[in-house]
C-alpha cells in the first residue's frame, strides 16, 4: 500500500425525507483494492456517485492527490481519473467493441472517425490485459461477461488513478471472477487505487487489502481485511450477529407425494434437457453460477418464456403450460427476481396487487367487490407480517422487504401450491430476509411445494432440503442437504461438457 | 471466443450479404418484382414517362426519409415532416409569389423554417423528455395550422419552368433535345452519400446511434445525449424543408392542410430499408430503397386501375407489414 | 395551497379536476366579454354539438391510453363509420337502426384490427393505429367513390336520430346529447374503477409484465381497451352526423388530437396507469369551448390546430413533471 491518493472526510448528504450520507469517511490508497460493504441502502452507491460527480454534497471535503476537488460531473472525473465501472452494463450493443470503449473521445482524421486506429487501440488494451475479445465485433453479440470486461476495459483505458467496481462480479462465471481478479491484481501492481463493492464475502476476502463499512447512511469503521473475519465484517454491517447455519438435515418425509415433476425440459440455449421432481412440503434449492440457466429453467416452466420440448407433470398428471395463466391454473406461482419489473406493479395498491392473479374470485357479478378485496388483503397483510399503512397504500411507498411479501400474498390469495421463489432476498435488507425465510418454511410447514433460485450458497444451505445444480443449462447435480457441501456444490456448478 | 456469439444461416453469413445487409437485399428483389408486375399488368406504366413520375414521388419523400431515419435511429420518431413539408414550402413559396423574394432567398427560408422547427422538436424532446411521436404530433398540428395562417389559407405556387425565375424546377428536371431529365436524382444520391457519412463516420451520427442504443450510457460516456438528440430532430426539419423545394418544384400546388400522410410514406420507407422502431439501427441506403418502393407504388397502383383512395390502404397495410417485420427481426435479435 | 389541496371535499373530487372547472369557467367568461354573442343559448347548444362526437371519442381512447397506448385512427374511424352507414341510409336505403348498428360495427371492427395488431402482433400502437387511419381513410372514400354523405336532416325521413343530440320540448331545445353523453361516461368511469377490465387495463399500463406473470391474459384485456376505443368511435359517428349530418371521406385526423388533447388534459397518463373519466370529459368540454370560441370571435380554424397542438404539448409536458417529482 503506497500514499493516500483519494480522501473523503465527512461527506453529509440529504435527500427530501431522507439523511442518505452521514458525515462519512473514506481514504484510499495507491496500490490497495479497498472494499465498501453495507446492507442495501447503506449509502454505499450514493457515496460513490458523490465521488464521481453525479450527486453533489451538502457537506464535507473531498481530497485528491493532495488538492481538494468537487467534480460536478462524471466527466470531470473522468478527466481527473476517477473512474466507475457500474453495476449494470452501459453499453451500446448496436455499436462494435471498439466503438463502445472510445464512445465520447473517437479517434478522429480530418474530422472523420478513425476506426480502424480505434480497432488498433482496443486490440492493444486488450492484449495488456490478455482479454480475448475482438474489438470488431458488435457489442450485443457477446456474452454477458465479455461485456462486463469491456466496460472494465473502457475504464481502464481512461488513464484512471482510481477505479470503482459497483458490484463487477454478479453477472460474471466463476473462470471470468478468475480474469476480473487477475486484472484487479495487474492494477493494484501498477500502483492504482480501487474501491471494490461487493456483497459476496468470500471475494473481500481472495480479493482486498482494507474494508470500509457503512450503515444506515454513517460511516461504521475501516479494518484491515487480513486482521478481520467474516463475522466482524457481518457484525458491523448489521450491528447485531446474525446466524447463518446451515440446515442439517430435510425435514421432508421420504415417502412425501411428487407435486411437480419436470422432464426432458428444453427451452432456448439456457435450458437444455433439464429433468425434477418437487416433493410435498419440499424446498428445492436451484444452485449455480450467474447464467447458468436457473431462471430462465422457471420461466419456461412457469410459461413466461416458450418452450421447445419437454413434459410437466402436476400431482401426477400431466399439463400443458404454454402461458403464465396455465401456470396458474395448475396451480404454480412464480415471484421474479426482478421485484419492480416483473413482481408488482408500483403504482397500484398493495390490495390491487394482493388480489391480481385471482381477480376473478373477488367479482360480485361484473363489478368488484372492493370489500372482499380489501378484507382478504388485510388478512395476508396481518398473516405475513407486511408492514404498511394499509391496504390502500400504493405499494412504491413499501420497502423491498415488504414488496416481496405483497408478491407472496398474490400468489397465497391465489392459494398456489407451488411456489418458485427466484432470489427470494435480492435487494432485501439483513433484517426482513429472515423474515421472508421464516415465512417459507412456515409455507412448506403448511404443505406448500417451494423452489428456491439462489444465487448466495448461505441461503440454498440454510434453506433447501435438496439441491439441484445447474452450470450452463444443463443439471449438473443433485443433493441432499445431508450431502451438500459448498465445495460440492460449486464442484457440481462449475461442471462443464 | 466464436461459441460465444449468435450464429446466423449460410445465408446471412455470406461475406457480400453481410456487407450489404439480408434486408437490403430483399428491398431490391422486392423492387424488381413490383417493376416487373406493374410492367406486365399495365402498358401505361412501361413508358418513359413513368419513370419521371416515379423520381417525382422519390425525391421529396427521399429527403424526408433521410431526416426522418436519424430521428428514428435515436428511438424517436418525427410525425411532423408531412405536414411540415407543406409549411416551410407554403412560406417559402408565398414569399417568393407575393413577396417578390430571389428564389434563392426563398429556398433558404424554407430550409430556415424547417430546421427552426426541427430545433423546437429536438428540444422539446430532449429536454422537455416529452415522448417523440407525441411531440411531433403536436408540431405536426401546429405546422398544419401555421402554414395555412401564413398563406391566409391559399394555396401557393412556387414559380413555374417557364417563369422568369423558374429555375429551381430545373434543379430537378431539365429538357434536353425535347426529353425530360430527372436530374433531381443527383441531389437525392448526394445528399444520401454525405449523410451516410455523417451517421456512419462522424462523432454525431456516432452519438445518434449510441443514444437509440442505449441513451443511459451514452450520457454517463460524457456524451452531450441532449444536444444530439435535438440534432436528431435538426436534420429532420433541414431535409424537411430540402424535401419541401423538391416538393413545391415538381408537383403544381402547395395547399393549406394538407401534408398529413407523407411523414407515413416516409417512415414506412425506412422501416422498410431495415431502420429499427426501436432504435439504434438503420443506414440512408435502405432509406433510399424502402422510399423508393413507397413511390413505385404510388406511381403503379394508379396504372392498375387502384386510385388515391386504394392507395391509402395499400401503404397502410405495407407499413404495418414493415413494422411486424421490424418487430419479429428485433425479437429475434434479442 | 396545501390547505386547500387537503381539504376533504377537494381531495374527493380532485384538485386538478377544479381547476381545470376554474380554467372552463374563465374561458367562457373570456369569450363572453370578448364576443357579445357568445352568451346566447344557441352558442352553448353548438358547442356542446362539437362536444358529444369529440367525448366520446376522448372517452375511448382514455382506455386506451390507460393501457400506455395510442389511438390516432379514431377521428378517421368515426368518418369511415359515418361514411359507409350513411352510404347504406342514403344510396342503399336501409332502415335506420341498422345503419346505426352498422356505424358502431365498423368502428369496433378497427378496434379489433388494432387491438389484435397491438396486442397479439406487438406492433408500436402509434403507427398501428397510423396506418389504420389511412387503411380508414381509404376504405371510407372506395364504399362511397369519394363522394360526400349527408345525413337526413331532423325533419326527414329517418332523421329521429337527431333526437339524441337535440330534442325540442315545448319549443326550447333540450341537449339530450349531454344527457346521453354523460350516462355514457359513467358507465365507462365503472367499467374502467369497477370492473375487471378496467381494472387490468389499468394495471397493464402500469406493468404489463407484472400482469402477464400473474396469470393474466393481458393481451385479451389490452385488445379489449381498444375495441372499447373504436366501438365508442363508432358511436361517434353517430353523434358527429346528428350534430352536422355531412360527412367526408379522406377526412378526420385533426379529431384525433383534439379527442387526445381532453384526455391528457383531464389527467390521464400518456405513460399509462393513471386515467380520469370524469377529467376527460372536463377536457373535452374545454376543447369544444375553445373551438366555439374561436369561431366566435371570427378567427379561422387553424388557429385552433396550433392551440391545441400546444396545449396537448403543456399537458404531457405537466404530467412528466410531476411523475418525476414522485419519484
Amino acid at each position: 500500500m503506497g500514499e493516500v491518493i483519494l480522501t473523503m472526510k465527512g461527506i453529509d448528504k440529504s435527500f427530501p425525507g431522507v439523511h442518505a450520507l452521514d458525515h462519512v469517511d473514506l481514504e484510499i490508497r495507491k496500490g490497495e483494492v479497498h472494499a465498501l460493504m453495507g446492507e442495501n441502502g447503506a449509502g454505499k452507491s450514493t457515496l460513490m456517485k458523490v465521488l464521481t460527480g453525479i450527486y453533489s454534497k451538502d457537506e464535507g471535503t473531498i481530497t485528491y492527490e493532495g488538492k481538494e476537488v468537487t467534480f460536478s460531473n462524471p466527466r470531470e472525473a473522468q478527466a481527473a481519473g476517477v473512474v466507475i465501472v457500474h453495476q449494470e452494463l452501459n453499453m451500446m450493443g448496436h455499436l462494435t467493441v471498439a466503438q463502445n470503449i472510445f464512445i465520447g473521445r473517437e479517434i478522429m482524421s480530418g474530422g472523420i472517425i478513425d476506426d480502424k486506429k480505434m480497432n488498433e487501440e482496443a486490440r492493444k488494451l486488450f492484449d495488456k490485459l490478455n482479454i480475448d475479445i475482438d474489438p470488431t465485433e458488435t457489442m450485443s453479440r457477446l456474452t454477458v461477461g465479455k461485456q462486463q470486461m469491456c466496460e472494465i476495459a473502457k475504464a481502464i483505458s481512461h488513464d484512471a488513478k482510481v477505479i470503482i467496481f459497483d458490484e463487477p462480479s454478479a453477472a460474471l462465471t466463476e473462470a471470468e471472477i478468475e480474469e476480473l481478479f487477475k486484472i484487479i491484481r495487474d492494477l493494484r501492481e501498477k500502483q492504482l487505487g480501487i474501491v471494490y463493492i461487493s456483497h459476496r464475502m468470500d471475494e473481500i476476502k481472495v480479493i482486498t487489502d482494507r474494508v470500509t463499512v457503512m450503515r444506515d447512511g454513517g460511516y461504521v469503521g475501516t479494518l484491515i481485511t487480513k486482521d478481520c473475519t467474516k463475522d466482524d465484517i457481518i457484525n458491523m454491517m448489521v450491528g447485531r450477529v446474525i446466524y447463518e447455519d446451515p440446515k442439517t438435515e430435510s425435514t421432508v418425509p421420504k415417502d412425501a407425494p411428487v407435486v411437480l415433476r419436470v422432464e426432458h425440459l428444453n427451452a432456448g440455449k439456457m435450458v437444455k434437457d433439464v429433468s425434477f421432481e418437487l416433493h410435498k412440503g419440499e424446498i428445492l434449492g436451484f444452485s449455480g453460477l450467474m447464467g447458468a440457466g436457473r431462471t430462465e429453467t422457471a420461466r419456461a416452466l412457469f410459461g413466461a418464456d416458450p418452450k421447445e420440448s419437454g413434459d410437466v407433470y402436476v400431482n401426477g398428471e400431466k399439463v400443458e403450460i404454454k402461458t403464465p395463466q396455465d401456470a396458474v391454473r395448475c396451480g404454480i406461482g412464480y415471484l421474479s427476481e426482478d421485484r419492480k419489473r416483473f413482481g408488482i406493479v408500483v403504482d397500484k395498491t398493495v390490495a390491487e396487487n394482493s388480489t391480481m392473479a385471482s381477480l376473478e374470485r373477488f367479482m360480485k357479478g361484473i363489478f368488484i367487490n372492493k370489500k372482499k378485496e380489501d378484507q382478504v388483503s388485510q388478512e395476508y397483510v396481518e398473516a405475513l407480517k407486511t408492514k404498511t399503512p394499509g391496504v390502500d397504500q400504493l405499494v412504491v411507498n413499501l420497502s423491498g422487504g415488504n414488496q416481496q411479501k405483497v408478491v407472496i400474498a398474490k400468489w397465497l390469495v391465489r392459494n398456489c401450491d407451488i411456489l418458485i421463489f427466484d432470489e427470494p432476498t435480492r435487494g432485501i435488507d439483513v433484517g426482513a430476509k429472515s423474515e421472508i425465510y421464516h415465512l417459507m418454511n412456515q409455507l412448506v410447514a403448511e404443505g406448500k411445494s417451494i423452489i428456491m433460485i439462489s444465487s448466495e450458497m448461505t441461503e440454498i444451505l440454510r434453506m433447501s432440503d435438496r439441491i439441484i445444480v445447474m452450470c450452463e443449462g444443463r443439471k449438473t447435480g443433485e443433493l441432499g442437504i445431508e450431502e451438500a457441501t459448498q465445495e460440492r456444490i460449486m464442484h457440481a456448478a462449475t461442471l462443464r461438457n | 471466443m466464436a461459441d460465444n456469439q449468435k450464429k446466423g444461416n449460410a445465408f446471412t453469413n455470406n461475406p457480400i450479404v453481410k456487407a450489404v445487409g439480408t434486408q437490403k437485399i430483399v428491398v431490391v428483389l422486392v423492387l424488381i418484382i413490383l417493376l416487373a408486375f406493374f410492367s406486365a399488368a399495365s402498358s401505361a406504366f412501361r413508358q418513359y414517362s413513368t419513370i419521371l413520375s416515379i423520381m417525382d414521388y422519390t425525391y421529396y419523400l427521399a429527403f424526408l426519409g433521410i431526416g426522418v431515419t436519424f430521428c428514428l435511429i435515436t428511438g424517436g420518431v418525427d410525425l411532423s415532416i408531412g405536414t411540415g413539408l407543406v409549411c416551410y414550402g407554403l412560406i417559402g413559396g408565398y414569399l417568393i409569389t407575393h413577396n417578390n423574394i430571389p428564389v434563392i432567398v426563398g429556398i433558404l427560408v424554407t430550409l430556415l423554417v424547417g430546421v427552426l422547427m426541427g430545433t423546437v422538436n429536438g428540444l422539446i424532446v430532449s429536454l422537455g423528455g416529452l415522448p417523440p411521436f407525441l411531440a411531433t404530433l403536436c408540431t405536426m398540428m401546429i405546422a398544419r395550422g401555421l402554414g395555412s395562417l401564413a398563406t391566409s389559407g391559399l394555396s401557393v405556387n412556387w414559380p413555374p419552368t417557364a417563369a422568369e425565375n423558374g429555375w429551381a424546377r430545373m434543379l430537378f428536371k431539365i429538357e434536353v433535345g425535347g426529353v425530360k431529365l430527372p436530374i433531381g436524382f443527383i441531389w437525392v444520391l448526394l445528399f444520401a452519400v454525405i449523410m451516410s457519412i455523417v451517421l456512419n463516420k462522424t462523432k454525431p451520427g456516432r452519438y445518434i446511434i449510441a443514444i437509440g442504443s442505449n441513451k443511459e450510457a451514452t450520457r454517463l460516456s460524457g456524451v452531450n445525449v441532449v444536444k444530439y438528440q435535438t440534432l436528431a430532430y435538426v436534420f429532420s426539419g433541414f431535409f424537411t424543408g430540402l424535401a419541401a423545394i423538391a416538393y413545391a418544384n415538381t408537383f403544381q400546388a402547395l395547399a393549406p392542410g394538407t401534408g398529413a400522410g407523407m411523414e407515413l410514406n416516409a417512415i414506412g420507407g425506412a422501416i422498410i430499408g431495415g431502420t429499427s422502431m426501436s432504435g439504434g439501427m438503420g443506414s440512408i441506403a435502405g432509406t433510399i430503397l424502402g422510399v423508393f418502393i413507397m413511390s413505385v407504388l404510388q406511381t403503379g397502383l394508379p396504372n392498375i386501375g387502384l386510385q388515391a383512395n386504394y392507395q391509402q390502404i395499400i401503404i397502410g397495410m405495407v407499413l404495418i407489414l414493415a413494422v411486424l417485420v421490424d418487430v419479429f427481426k428485433n425479437k429475434k435479435l434479442a | 395551497m396545501e390547505k386547500i389541496r387537503n381539504n376533504a371535499v377537494v381531495k374527493k373530487i380532485g384538485f386538478n379536476r377544479l381547476v381545470l372547472c376554474g380554467i372552463l369557467l374563465l374561458m367562457y367568461i373570456l369569450f363572453a366579454i370578448l364576443s357579445p354573442t357568445f352568451l346566447s343559448y344557441s352558442r352553448i347548444l353548438s358547442a356542446l354539438n362539437y362536444a358529444y362526437f369529440l367525448g366520446f371519442l376522448s372517452l375511448g381512447v382514455t382506455f386506451v391510453i390507460a393501457t400506455g397506448g395510442i389511438d390516432f385512427s379514431i377521428g378517421p374511424v368515426m368518418f369511415c363509420a359515418a361514411l359507409v352507414s350513411g352510404q347504406l341510409l342514403t344510396k342503399n336505403e336501409w332502415p335506420l337502426i341498422p345503419c346505426l348498428v352498422v356505424s358502431i360495427l365498423v368502428g369496433t371492427l378497427f378496434g379489433v384490427i388494432n387491438g389484435v395488431l397491438v396486442a397479439y402482433g406487438g406492433l408500436p400502437s402509434f403507427i398501428t393505429s397510423m396506418a389504420s387511419m389511412m387503411i380508414s381513410k381509404g376504405l371510407g372514400s372506395v364504399f362511397t367513390k369519394t363522394q360526400s354523405v349527408s345525413w337526413p336532416q331532423a325533419s326527414e325521413a329517418n332523421g329521429w336520430y337527431r333526437n339524441l343530440i337535440r330534442l325540442k320540448i315545448g319549443g326550447i331545445q333540450v341537449p339530450t346529447g349531454l344527457v346521453i353523453l354523460i350516462v355514457a361516461a359513467i358507465i365507462c368511469a365503472i367499467v374502467l374503477n369497477k370492473t375487471r377490465i378496467g381494472r387490468y387495463i389499468l394495471c397493464i399500463g402500469s406493468n404489463r409484465e407484472a400482469v402477464r406473470l400473474s396469470g393474466v391474459n393481458v393481451k385479451k384485456w389490452e385488445m379489449l381497451a381498444y375495441i372499447i376505443c373504436g366501438m365508442l368511435a363508432g358511436v361517434a359517428a353517430i353523434f358527429f352526423v346528428g350534430a352536422y349530418s355531412t360527412v367526408q371521406p379522406g377526412l378526420g385526423d385533426t379529431y384525433n388530437n383534439e379527442a387526445i388533447a381532453g384526455c391528457v388534459m383531464g389527467g390521464t397518463s400518456m405513460s399509462g396507469g393513471l386515467a380520469s373519466i370524469g377529467g376527460t370529459l372536463i377536457g373535452v368540454m374545454i376543447i369544444a369551448l375553445l373551438q366555439e370560441g374561436i369561431l366566435a370571435m371570427g378567427f379561422q380554424k387553424d388557429y385552433q390546430y396550433v392551440l391545441t397542438g400546444v396545449i396537448v404539448l403543456v399537458a404531457v409536458y405537466a404530467d412528466i413533471r410531476s411523475r418525476r417529482r414522485r419519484n
